[in-house]
């Protein structure tokens, strides 16, 4: 089975302190670190295991500026065979443009695939859209939150989709497809700096996002950026034991952890 | 960097001085002489075994054939690093460091935060006329707990009328832990960032606050013209010379953990203790084991990222023990990793674990 | 005429709570509601709906994102096209949001917690929720939603009418996408990194034979029971249930911390939770400063209250 995945090049924000500038128009990266986006970690991971298993191959793709060659030697130093950069400067916040542009990218340059696999979403945005918008878009069939790959046959495999509350479910989908996958599916390998290097050997295509930009049109658009409100200190559940015990289960119900 | 080599393996007799004095040995599957043998006939080893190791040095000291089976361990785990099957939280560690140059992921931009807890200005080291450099530490830079060392040997040194800077964001970690993970490509990294900071403002002088930042900047990092020292060799002699006073008596009796990092690998012994001795009232104990032969409190090697596969007594809690029986109300130690391992038993029992400095800062 | 479609979040007989938030928003865009759901029984006030769809059809089918877009084809050379789409920011309702979005070629913001009639904006999380994008849509037409779990609900009201009730008849099935099963996830090897709720306990439970009485209050809440690493150490609690840097990192949507002061190194591996809960007799305790929800008092005491409760 022959594997396309994505992997995109994301600011590491969790341990920082944002700072939007331009009067709401842009979020101050400058001094954030870069990585890998958790979620394709898990996809190139899960595409090589498919590859290794079935004896076909893994192409990892990127959309954006030079930098994210870092996350294609990465997929390569996981065990992709080679990495496509789909050149764009800007950080697109409509993920229909990113659909558009792969759709565009894998038909004008025939690219062939089995299957395409996405992360569940990108820990920048949230979107958890591109793969389900490209799909649509190749004009076939589509799974998210896919938590573990049961079967692979020639033409079609068996994903269990991860459900809330624990439960899961299995579906049979036909290849190709694109299957969206979620965190947790695997225990993704650990890349060594000295694997990176070997793979740097491994040469990287890269494409420029202006070919592909039919009908790559924004249709939604970020008017400004705000702050959230500010989490303050905890709020203490205070009163009788009862009392507090009750609130406790209200928050409790609320979350949606107990019913 | 040391080289390991096979040559050196096949020099082992077997004589079992390295078992003997490893903290490990008995108590956990660890036997390191076993592991060595394992190595001269290639044979496969279980891939748990070497994440015990502390890296605390005595198997590399007491040996007479100098096998160097501590390198031994870095190359098994190196092995294992490159094939990418390493325990989960010892890879967090590694991809954090990474990312934001320190084991926890704390955000890089913080890492000078702490400067704010002083009563006073402390400059990058490029505006110091001694291009002396106070080198943090990553967890003493982030843990609320060990912060309070950087804090309190900022203020004894410029108590004492020393100069010094910090690099703030771009001190990177110094790579002790992470090479001894057996992750060099990264410890490479992280060597050459921190070079390229020192030449770029001319560092002169290191002072270090963590024994395990001392010995790689001193030992691994290569032959840089720099002066790297531990700040309890650079506090007791500002006592000798009398540049700080401790004037408050503190009428308690201290123990003294020697880290492996400080004490047996690089032979500072007697400055922390001539600190503490220079205290009034101050009456100093000692372990059974100290000094060379001290208790490793097991932090090192990873060990503070990785938990083990067997549960046993910690040594950490061996050493509480010992040190309530000697009578001590106080363990003093000048490292941030032993005062974590060994606050932890010892809270429980009663017993109040301090870095030197804070006993310092209590009486001058 | 204007309306918005909510496309219904049901599973196994349940019409799903968050079907509250989807509901709330339109409240607030003031649009007539069309609920589509497919026809089975599910107990849920129908009155707050001005109109309910229901397609003949298997839940399952209904819940495949290749069946629910011919559904809605459906529903839109009868009635017109929708102002929105919206949809739970679930498992299902984002899987086919996005398809439709790039079936139908209609712009989709997902994860909205936000709205603003004024300015007519969706809110929108972004890195790691510690940025709020505006969004809206810049062009005329239909717009899909996806709406997070508890940021509408408020708003919801009764009609003052009961709905009106259509049915679709055919709904054709796609062979590209079939429901095999459901399987609940194996409970034997726990594993606490993918439980949604944990108990975690610490040093402050004082000794072993306190552990089976968290065990029964974890049972009791459905939740996963997890320790501190002096827990651990002392063998209270085995090796796997270790949250903390040694540990495993951890990010359920509650994390509910019982006599575990905080040590920055248990902090590293558990303060991405979407909630933490934290109860500790010491007020000072570090962990107060991670939590968002804080209680004061003898963990035993909370512990027994709490069982007393749920048992009653």
């Amino acid at each position: 089975m022959n594997l396309l995945v994505f992997t995109k090049r994301v600011p590491a924000t969790q341990e920082e302190e944002l700072r939007i500038v331009d009067d709401g128009k842009a979020v101050d990266l400058s001094k954030v670190p870069f990585k890998v986006n958790d979620w394709d970690n898990y996809a190139v991971e899960e595409a090589v295991q498919i590859a290794e298993k079935t004896g076909g191959t893994v192409t990892a793709i990127s959309i954006g500026d030079k930098e994210s060659d870092e996350v294609l030697r990465r997929a390569i130093a996981m065990g992709a065979k080679d990495g496509f950069l789909i050149e764009k400067e800007e950080i697109l916040h409509d993920p229909g443009v990113r659909a558009a542009l792969v759709n565009n990218f894998l038909k004008k340059e025939g690219i062939a695939y089995d299957a395409i696999f996405t992360g569940v979403q990108s820990e920048d945005d949230q979107f958890a859209a591109v793969g389900g918008i490209l799909a649509a878009k190749l004009g076939i069939p589509y799974a998210s939150m896919v938590i573990g790959i049961d079967a692979v046959e020639k033409d079609h495999l068996i994903a269990r989709r991860e459900l809330e509350g624990g439960l899961q479910e299995r579906v049979k989908i036909t290849s190709p497809c694109v299957l969206a996958i979620q965190s947790g599916i695997n225990e993704p390998r650990y890349v060594s700096i000295m694997g990176i290097r070997k793979a740097s050997k491994v040469e990287r295509k890269t494409y420029k996002g202006a070919d592909y930009s039919e009908n790559a049109n924004n249709s939604i658009e970020v008017v400004r950026w705000v702050y959230p409100p500010k989490k303050g200190a905890a709020t203490m559940l205070t009163g009788e034991l009862d009392e507090v015990c009750k609130q406790l289960l209200g928050v409790l119900k609320e979350k949606g952890v107990y019913q | 960097m040391l080289e390991q080599s096979q040559t050196r393996v096949l020099t082992c007799i077997q004589c079992g001085k390295c078992t003997g004095g490893c903290p490990e040995a008995g108590k956990t599957p660890f036997n390191i002489r076993m592991l060595v043998r394992k190595r001269q006939f290639k044979s496969s080893i279980d891939e748990n075994i070497p994440w015990y190791c502390t890296s605390c040095g005595a198997c590399t000291i007491r040996c007479p054939r100098d096998v160097k089976p501590s390198e031994m361990i870095i190359e098994m785990r190196s092995s294992f690093v490159e094939d990418g099957d390493i325990p989960v939280s010892i890879q967090k560690a590694l991809e954090n460091t990474s990312v934001q140059r320190n084991p926890w992921g704390r955000s890089r931009a913080k890492r000078g935060a702490w400067v704010e807890k002083l009563g006073f200005e402390v400059p990058h080291v490029s505006e110091t006329t001694s291009k002396r450099l106070l080198f943090t530490c990553c967890i003493q830079a982030y843990d609320p707990r060990c912060m309070v060392i950087p804090v309190n040997v900022a203020t004894i040194l410029n108590k004492g009328g020393l100069e010094f800077g910090i690099l703030g964001e771009e001190e990177a970690c110094c790579g002790n832990e992470i090479r001894r993970i057996g992750e060099s490509g990264l410890f490479e990294e992280l060597q050459e960032e921190n070079i390229a900071a020192f030449k770029e403002y001319g560092v002169q002088e290191i002072i270090t606050l963590s024994p395990h930042c001392m010995n790689t900047l001193k030992k691994e990092y290569g032959e840089l013209g720099i002066k790297v020292t531990h700040y309890t060799e650079i506090v007791a002699e500002m006592i000798k010379e009398g540049k700080i006073v401790p004037k408050a008596p503190y009428a308690k009796k201290v123990i003294y953990h020697d880290p492996c990092f400080l004490g047996k690998q690089n032979g500072i012994f007697d400055e922390p203790r001539s600190i503490l001795k220079a205290i009034d009232g101050l009456e100093l104990l000692e372990f059974s084991r100290s000094r060379e032969t001290s208790l490793c409190c097991e932090g090192g090697g990873g060990r503070m990222f990785c938990e083990v596969e067997t549960t046993y007594q910690r040594n950490s809690e061996v050493r509480v023990i010992e040190a309530i029986e000697k009578g001590a109300e106080v363990m003093a130690t000048s490292c941030p990793f032993c005062v974590m391992t060994l606050e932890d038993p010892a809270t429980e029992k009663g017993l109040a674990v301090k870095e030197l400095s804070e006993i310092l800062m209590e009486v001058i | 005429m204007s309306y918005a479609l909510i496309i219904a979040e049901v599973r196994r007989g349940v019409f799903e709570e968050r079907n509250l938030d989807t509901l709330g928003i339109c409240a607030l865009l003031g649009k007539e509601t069309v609920l589509l759901m497919p026809d089975k029984p599910y107990t849920f006030n129908e009155n707050m709906y001005d109109t309910i769809i229901k397609a003949k059809t298997e839940e399952e089918v209904f819940l495949n994102p290749l069946n629910i877009a011919g559904i809605i084809e459906q529903v839109i050379s009868a009635r017109g096209k929708p102002d929105f789409i919206i949809l739970t920011h679930s498992s299902s309702g984002s899987e086919s949001a996005v398809y439709m979005a790039g079936l139908f070629s209609l712009p989709v913001v997902t994860d909205v917690s936000g709205y603003d009639k004024e300015r007519n904006i969706f809110f929108k999380s972004y890195y790691s929720d510690k940025i709020f994008g505006e969004f809206k849509s810049s062009q005329e037409g239909t717009c899909i939603l996806t709406v997070r779990s508890g940021s509408f609900k408020e708003f919801v009201g009764e009609k003052a009418s009961a709905p009106k009730v259509e049915f679709i008849e055919n709904v054709s099935v796609s062979e590209a996408r079939t429901f095999v099963e459901y399987v609940e996830e194996e409970k034997t090897d726990i594993d606490i990194t993918k439980a949604e709720f944990l108990l975690s306990v610490g040093r402050g439970i004082g000794n072993k034979d306190e552990i089976p009485d968290y065990e029964a209050l974890a049972g009791l809440l459905k939740a996963v029971l997890s320790g501190s690493r002096p827990v651990i150490d002392k063998l209270w609690l085995p090796k796997a249930r270790q949250v903390g840097t040694s540990g495993k990192t951890v990010k359920p949507k509650v994390y509910l911390a019982m006599g575990i002061s905080g040590a920055f190194q248990h902090i590293a591996g558990m303060k991405d939770s979407d909630c933490i809960i934290a109860v500790n007799k010491d007020a000072e305790a570090p962990i107060f400063q991670y939590a968002h929800f804080g209680i004061v008092a003898d963990i035993h005491k909370v512990r027994d209250k709490l069982k007393n409760i749920l048992a009653g």
